[in-house]
């Protein structure tokens, strides 16, 4: 007799457990995802925090390289006026193209190349780079499980019942992008 | 060779861990209970008491500030921010891309490439290299190492190893103690002569377990370890994306190493490549051979 109601009762729990679980997961691996996207966030803004210093460094030994110097600066400024981290982002790959070209700079002036300083900035620029694509990588890694969970079974069936079913995309590197900053030691 | 899931690995390695401390606590009180039991039986009550005591407040230091101790034993420092940037830089990107917070990050004098991590969880854990391996190895080299460092902390394999170090260590003076109080005390047991049949098994009991504790947790060290390397490396370079830039360090690490590290047996196995080699290696080789992690590497 405490059978009959038993047998019930376990099986609503053992259900009610495994949507939890789910949930949770779903949940759990898109938040991910926004730390990712705040991830990416904070290096961008970190490479921009290292453009007036740079600048200031340079200017000291080139003082004819106005222009470029100018381009990167409001390359920086368009980068910071951006709304949201995807507008951030493109507007963070003209930024890696001034960069680039103020560091070319450096090729024509041996003093400038030598300097403590600018080897200092180029060092933090590489580190910088990289945290970049790492954080990227993590965003696409985030990406992947979270689509993963969400889209197959039985992930799938809870997903279509929380309405949390729609693939996150992501990342991709545009064209210019793939070539890398240039950095010699 | 057996699939593991990642996920599988952290949820074995914190029931691991549970376990390890259960087992190291079962195996001091017995110890204690049996030495106090020989020599001075009258007291054995307070005696279990105080050592039920300090036993908890081991296991509770050694899972707290088991990092610590590994660290100082090896002699590590703080890393340079500015000297060591690529270092520093490399850690907190590859702990980025594996999701986690930015470790500790230390540096040990050694001429040996080598390095290792350690600490209880992904939020308090350290990272450590030999200032050979900064010297020898290429930017992609060290990349390739920190990488297996990190995913040994992303998947709570330092939590264990951390343990298993304080702790192995602790087996070691224990028996050790033992062994040596047994040389004085013998003496006094002959003169009493008290129901001569029941002390002298249980002597025997605890001489076995003070000579097979070491052993035996060498023995599981050693099993231990070796399984987590091969996903150590392939985890790593899933977060690094090279695995070459691991498999060239590890050739390196097979021509430069001499294998004679000045760091105590008990924290062998945190370190990616043994940095003691001996003639037992094959029964007690805390690392599976390099060979082996290189073929792995290059075929990925």
């Amino acid at each position: 007799m405490v059978l009959e109601w038993l047998i019930p009762i376990v099986i609503i729990v053992v259900i009610a457990l495994i949507v939890v679980y789910y949930l949770n997961k779903i949940v759990v691996l898109s938040n991910r995802i926004d730390n990712a996207l705040a991830q990416i966030d904070v290096q961008l803004k970190k490479r921009a925090d290292l453009v007036p210093n740079l600048v200031e460094t340079v200017k000291g030994y080139a003082k004819h390289e106005k222009g470029i110097m100018e381009a990167a600066m409001k390359a920086r400024e368009n980068m910071l006026k951006a709304g949201n981290v995807q507008e951030r982002m493109k507007a963070g790959t003209a930024l890696a193209a001034a960069l680039r070209s103020v560091f070319a700079i450096a090729e024509n002036y041996p003093q400038l190349k030598a300097s403590e300083n600018f080897k200092l900035l180029q060092e933090q620029l590489e580190g910088i780079e990289n945290k970049i694509a790492y954080s990227r990588q993590f965003y696409n890694d985030s990406v992947l499980s979270f689509n993963n969970t969400i889209t197959t079974i039985p992930g799938a069936w809870f997903a279509s019942i929380f309405g949390r079913n729609k693939p996150k995309d992501f990342l991709t590197i545009e064209e210019k992008e793939k070539k890398p900053v240039k950095v010699e030691f | 060779m057996e699939k593991v899931n990642i996920y599988d690995q952290i949820e074995k390695n914190k029931r691991n861990s549970i376990l390890l401390g259960l087992i190291v606590f079962i195996v001091l009180f017995a110890l204690v209970y049996l030495i106090s039991q020989i020599f001075v039986p009258e007291l054995a009550f307070i005696i279990l008491i105080f050592s039920f005591l300090l036993i908890v407040v081991d296991i509770y230091v050694s899972y707290n500030y088991g990092d610590q101790i590994v660290l100082k034993s090896v002699n590590a420092k703080p890393a340079d921010e500015i000297k060591n940037r690529y270092f520093v830089d490399t850690v907190e990107g590859l702990a980025i891309a594996a999701g986690i917070s930015k470790p500790k990050i230390y540096i040990m004098e050694s001429k040996d490439i080598n390095a290792f991590a350690c600490g209880k969880d992904p939020k308090h854990a350290s990272i450590c290299i030999t200032t050979g391996a900064l010297e020898n190895l290429k930017r992609d080299e060290i990349e390739g190492v920190i990488g297996h460092e990190m995913s040994h902390i992303k998947n709570y394999d330092v939590r264990f190893a951390t343990l298993i170090a304080v702790l192995v260590g602790l087996a070691a003076i224990v028996s050790f103690m033992f062994l040596r109080s047994l040389r004085f005390g013998s003496f006094r047991n002959e003169d009493e002569r008290r129901g001569g049949g029941f002390i002298l098994i249980m002597i025997i009991v605890a001489i076995a377990l003070a000579i097979f504790a070491p052993l035996v947790t060498r023995i599981v060290q050693a099993a231990v370890s070796r399984r987590r390397e091969f996903l150590a490396d392939a985890s790593g370079a899933e977060l690094t994306r090279y695995p070459d830039g691991l498999a060239n360090a590890l050739e390196k690490i097979k021509k430069i190493n001499e294998g004679k590290m000045n760091v105590s047996e008990a924290v062998s196995h945190l370190f990616i490549s043994d940095p003691n080699r001996s003639p037992l290696d094959n029964l007690f080789a805390t690392h599976p051979p390099l060979e082996e992690r290189i073929k792995i590497l290059r075929a990925m």
